[in-house]
C-alpha cells in the first residue's frame, strides 16, 4: 500500500541522512581522507535519489483529495518527517561544503585535526548505501571537483525544500507526534538491521515490548534470590557439621 | 595531551609568556576547540596532567552555524538510549521541555536517534568513544549545565546594529529578504514615522524646550496652569498643535471649546454634540448606557429630532436597527460617518474661519524662565484644602436644577462646573462657554445644547448667591422659540426641582462630602442682558458622570 511505501522509503532516507551526518562530523579529522570524501559524495547522492522519491511519492498522496481524514494525518506526518529530514540533510550538505573547503587534501601537508578518532568511517557508509563492502574509485581530485557538485546540489536541494513548501500546504504544528517521552528507549531490544521491522515494532505495539522487558527482569531477580538462599542453606548445613564433628 | 603541554606548546609557538598562554588556551577550551577528557562539565584548563582533546571542524563554533534545537533533542534522546534513561537534571528538563515544544518533531528525532546510534555503532569502540566525547563537549560548550559560565553567552540578539545609519539605513538592510508588499509597507510606515516625529518633535518636552519651562525643572508650574484644559487664552504651541489633526482638535478640551463655538456660528453645533454624546455612549458606565442611547436617538437621530444630524441613509438604518438592542458600540458607523463628515467639512474650515484666527492672533506666548527663583510649589495639601474651600462655597450657591432626561431622572447626574468659571465668567468673556472641571478633566462630558425657553429659572437653594455671576445674567426674557420641546422643557423646569433640596436628594450617591456647584450657565452669543438677538438661547449642561472627578 502506498503508505508503508512511503515509511520504507523515509526510514531509508532517515538512515541514510543520519550517516551522512555521521560522515561529515569527521570531516577535517584524522579520520578524513579520500575514502571519506567519497564516501560522502556517494552517500550524499543516493540521499538525494532517495529524497526526490519520497517527495514525489508524498506529494501524490498529499494531493489526492479522496483520502480520509485519518488517513491524511497521517501523511502529513510522513510529510513532517520528510521535510525535517530533508532539512537536516541540507544543513549538513552546506556544513560539509565549507569545512571541505576549508581542509583541501590535495596539499603537500594535510592540516587535520587531530582528534584522537584513528579508525575509518568505512562501516558508516557501508550502512548508509546498505551495501557489504565499499569499492572505492575515485580519482585523487575528489576533494576540489566533487565540492562544485556539491555546491549545484546544495541548490537543487534548497529550491526542492522551497517548492515543496509552496506546493504543498501541511502545518507542521498541527501534527500530533505518535512517539511519547522515552520511546527511544523501548525498542532497544530489538535492534536489527532492518529497520523497518524495528520501526513498526515501535510504532504499534510500545507496551508490549515494555510488558516483556518488566516480565524479564522479574523472572530474573526471582532466580538471583532463589540461589541466594540455596547457597546460604549450604552454608548453615556445613557449618553445622562442622561444628558437630568437631 | 595534557594540560600542561598544550600551554607550554602554544606559548612556544606564538612566543607569548606562559600566562598569556594560559588565558589563550583557556578561550579555547571554553569556546569549544579543545575539550577536556575528565571533569567534562567544566570547561577551563588545568595546569596539571589533565588531558585534552582537539574537538573536530564540525563542532567549532567558527562558522556560527545556528546550533538547532531539533539536534540537541536528538543528542538527548541518543544519550538517553546511552544511558538507558538515566539523564542529568538539566538534561531531563530540557529533555521535557523539548518534547513539550517540539511535539510535532518528535517521531523524527526519535527516529533520527535511533539511527544515528545505530550509525556510531558501527565504528570501532575506541572511536566510538571519540566520537560520543566529541558530541558531549559540543552540547557542554552550547547548552551549559546550570551553575557554569558559558563562553558563548553574547546576550541578545539584535535585528539591528545600533551604530549603523539612521533609521532609512536600518531598514534597507533586512529589505532583500521582505517580498515586496512588505518593503512598500515598512517605507510608508517608516515616512509616516518620519513625518510625525518631525511634526511633534518640537511639542515634545523631552526634546525640546517647552515654554516657559519644564515644571519638573523649575518648580514653576506656569506652563501647567497656562495649559489647563480650560484655560481662556491658550498658547500658541497649543493652537498650533490643533492644525495637525482633526483628532488632535478634538481630543484637547480646549480646543474643543473652539470648534464648538465656531460650528454654533454656523449653526451645525449638533455634529459635535452628536459626537460627544457618542463617546460618553462609549466610555460610560454600563448601567446607563440604554438611557444614553435612547436620549441621543431622540435628541439627534429620531424624525423630527430638535438636533437633527445630517447622516446617510444606510448608516440611519444601521443605526436604528442597531439601537433595538443597544450596546456600547452601537452609535460607531454614525459616529464615525459624522466624525469624517466634521473632520472633511468643518475642520477645514474652522482654520480658516475668524473665530480660529481670532485664538490664533490672541495665543500667547511665554517667555522663557529665568531658573532664577525657584520657589517650592505650594504642598499638595494645601491645595486640596483651598480646593476643598471652594466647592463648599460653591455648594452653597446653589442655582439650578436641570434634568438632562426627559424621563425620570438619573439618580447620579451631577451637573457642575468648574472652578475657574468664576474668574472668567465674571469677565463676561467674549466668548461665553462653559468651562470644564480643572482638577482632572473628565473624559466625559455630555453638552447638552438644547433649546429651551429664553428664561432660566434661577432658583437658588439656600438664598441668592449673589456672588454668583450667572445670577447676572438672570432671566433674560428672550424669544421663546416656539418648539414644543422648548415648552416641555419648560414644563420640566417648573415640574422639576424648584429647590436645592430636592437635588439634594438626588445627589447623595454621587457626590462626595464637598458637595458639588450647581449651575447653569447660559450661553448667549451676546452679552447677558436681556435682548437675544438669535434665535437660540442655548443651555448648557455640563454631566459629570465620571465621579472620581468629585471627589476631592
Amino acid at each position: 500500500m502506498g503508505k508503508d511505501e512511503c515509511k520504507t522509503m523515509l526510514d531509508a532516507l532517515n538512515k541514510v541522512t543520519a550517516c551522512y551526518r555521521h560522515l561529515v562530523i569527521a570531516l577535517g579529522s584524522t579520520s578524513d581522507s579520500q575514502n571519506l570524501r567519497e564516501e560522502l559524495k556517494r552517500t550524499r547522492k543516493k540521499a538525494q535519489e532517495l529524497a526526490v522519491a519520497n517527495r514525489t511519492k508524498l506529494t501524490s498522496l498529499l494531493k489526492d483529495k479522496s483520502i480520509s481524514k485519518d488517513d491524511r494525518a497521517e501523511y502529513e506526518r510522513l510529510w513532517v518527517l520528510f521535510s525535517s529530514s530533508m532539512e537536516l540533510l541540507e544543513v549538513d550538505m552546506k556544513r560539509s561544503l565549507e569545512i571541505g573547503q576549508d581542509f583541501p587534501l590535495k596539499v603537500p601537508t594535510r592540516h587535520l585535526i587531530q582528534t584522537g578518532m584513528t579508525g575509518s568511517t568505512t562501516t558508516v557508509a557501508a550502512r548508509a548505501m546498505s551495501v557489504q563492502n565499499m569499492k572505492y574509485e575515485a580519482d585523487s581530485n575528489i576533494d576540489t571537483a566533487d565540492l562544485r557538485d556539491l555546491q549545484c546540489e546544495i541548490s537543487q536541494v534548497s529550491q526542492m525544500m522551497e517548492e515543496m513548501e509552496m506546493k504543498v500546504q501541511v502545518a507542521p504544528w498541527a501534527v500530533e507526534a505518535k512517539q511519547e517521552a522515552g520511546a527511544e528507549l523501548k525498542s532497544n531490544m530489538s535492534v536489527g538491521n532492518s529497520s523497518v521491522g524495528v520501526i513498526s515494532i515501535c510504532e504499534e505495539e510500545p507496551k508490549e515490548e515494555d510488558g516483556g522487558g518488566n516480565r524479564d527482569a522479574g523472572f530474573a531477580s526471582i532466580c538471583a534470590v532463589l540461589v541466594f538462599f540455596v547457597i546460604v542453606t549450604v552454608a548453615v548445613v556445613l557449618g553445622y557439621l562442622v561444628i558437630n564433628m568437631s | 595531551s595534557s594540560g600542561e603541554d598544550i600551554i607550554a606548546w602554544l606559548a612556544d609557538r606564538f612566543q607569548v609568556d606562559t600566562q598569556e598562554a594560559r588565558n589563550f588556551v583557556s578561550m579555547l577550551v571554553a569556546l569549544g576547540y579543545i575539550y577536556p577528557l575528565q571533569d567534562h562539565r567544566r570547561l577551563v584548563i588545568k595546569p596539571d596532567a589533565s588531558l585534552y582533546r582537539f574537538q573536530t571542524p564540525y563542532f567549532w563554533p567558527t562558522q556560527q552555524w545556528p546550533v538547532e534545537d531539533t539536534d540537541y533533542a536528538i543528542y538527548l534522546a541518543k544519550r538517553n538510549i546511552r544511558k538507558r534513561g538515566i539523564l542529568e537534571l538539566h538534561e531531563q528538563e530540557h529533555y521535557n521541555r523539548l518534547h513539550k515544544w517540539m511535539n510535532h518533531k518528535w517521531d523524527f528525532v526519535v527516529m533520527q536517534a535511533k539511527e544515528q546510534y545505530r550509525a556510531a555503532k558501527e565504528r570501532k569502540k575506541p572511536d566510538r568513544v571519540v566520537f560520543e566525547c566529541q558530541e558531549r563537549a559540543y552540547w557542554v560548550v552550547h547548552r551549559p549545565p546550570p551553575g557554569t559560565v558559558s563562553a558563548m553567552d553574547y546576550g541578545l540578539d539584535r535585528l539591528t546594529d545600533p551604530n549603523a545609519d539612521e533609521v532609512t539605513g536600518l531598514l534597507c538592510c533586512s529589505f532583500k529578504h521582505y517580498t515586496p508588499l512588505t518593503r512598500s509597507l515598512c517605507f510608508l510606515c517608516s515616512r509616516r514615522l518620519v513625518k510625525y516625529c518631525s511634526t511633534y518633535k518640537s511639542h515634545d518636552p523631552f526634546l525640546s524646550n517647552c515654554l516657559p519651562s519644564n515644571p519638573w525643572l523649575t518648580d514653576d508650574a506656569t506652563y501647567w496652569s497656562l495649559n489647563m484644559p480650560s484655560v481662556e487664552i491658550p498658547t500658541k504651541m497649543r493652537v498650533e498643535r490643533w492644525t495637525f489633526s482633526f483628532a488632535e482638535l478634538l481630543s484637547d478640551p480646549r480646543g474643543r471649546d473652539d470648534f464648538r463655538l465656531f460650528l454654533k456660528k454656523e449653526f451645525s453645533g449638533e455634529n459635535l454634540a452628536f459626537w460627544e454624546g457618542c463617546e460618553d455612549l462609549k466610555w460610560g458606565e454600563a448601567a446607563t448606557m440604554r438611557e444614553k442611547a435612547e436620549h441621543i436617538y431622540k435628541t439627534f437621530l429620531a424624525r423630527g429630532a430638535p438636533r437633527w444630524i445630517n447622516i446617510d441613509g444606510k448608516t440611519m438604518e444601521v443605526t436604528v436597527k442597531g439601537l433595538k438592542h443597544p450596546h456600547r458600540y452601537v452609535l460607531d458607523p454614525a459616529q464615525t460617518h459624522i466624525y469624517m463628515l466634521m473632520k472633511k467639512d468643518s475642520y477645514g474650515r474652522y482654520q480658516k474661519s475668524p473665530v480660529f484666527k481670532d485664538t490664533v492672533k490672541k495665543a500667547i506666548c511665554p517667555e522663557e524662565h529665568r531658573y532664577r527663583h525657584r520657589r517650592p510649589s505650594l504642598s499638595p495639601i494645601i491645595l486640596r484644602q483651598m480646593e476643598q474651600e471652594q466647592r463648599a462655597k460653591m455648594a452653597a450657591n446653589v442655582d439650578i436644577t436641570q434634568l438632562c432626561r426627559f424621563t425620570t431622572p438619573v439618580p447620579h447626574l451631577a451637573v457642575y462646573s468648574g472652578l475657574t468659571d468664576f474668574p472668567t465668567a465674571n469677565a463676561s468673556p467674549p466668548l461665553p462657554f462653559l468651562v470644564h472641571t480643572p482638577a482632572c478633566p473628565s473624559p466625559i462630558s455630555v453638552a447638552l445644547e438644547s433649546t429651551s425657553a429664553s428664561e432660566r429659572r434661577v432658583e437658588a437653594g439656600g438664598g441668592e448667591g449673589d456672588g454668583d455671576p450667572a445670577a447676572a445674567r438672570a432671566p433674560v426674557g428672550g424669544h421663546v422659540s416656539g418648539s414644543r420641546v422648548a415648552l416641555s422643557l419648560r414644563r420640566l423646569l417648573r415640574r422639576g426641582c424648584t429647590s436645592a433640596s430636592v437635588f439634594a436628594s438626588l445627589s447623595p450617591k454621587c457626590h462626595s462630602a464637598a458637595g458639588t456647584s450647581v449651575r447653569i450657565q447660559p450661553i448667549i452669543p451676546d452679552q447677558p442682558k436681556n435682548t437675544v438677538n438669535t434665535k437660540f438661547v442655548f443651555l448648557e449642561i455640563k454631566c459629570d458622570i465620571n465621579q472620581a472627578v468629585n471627589d476631592t
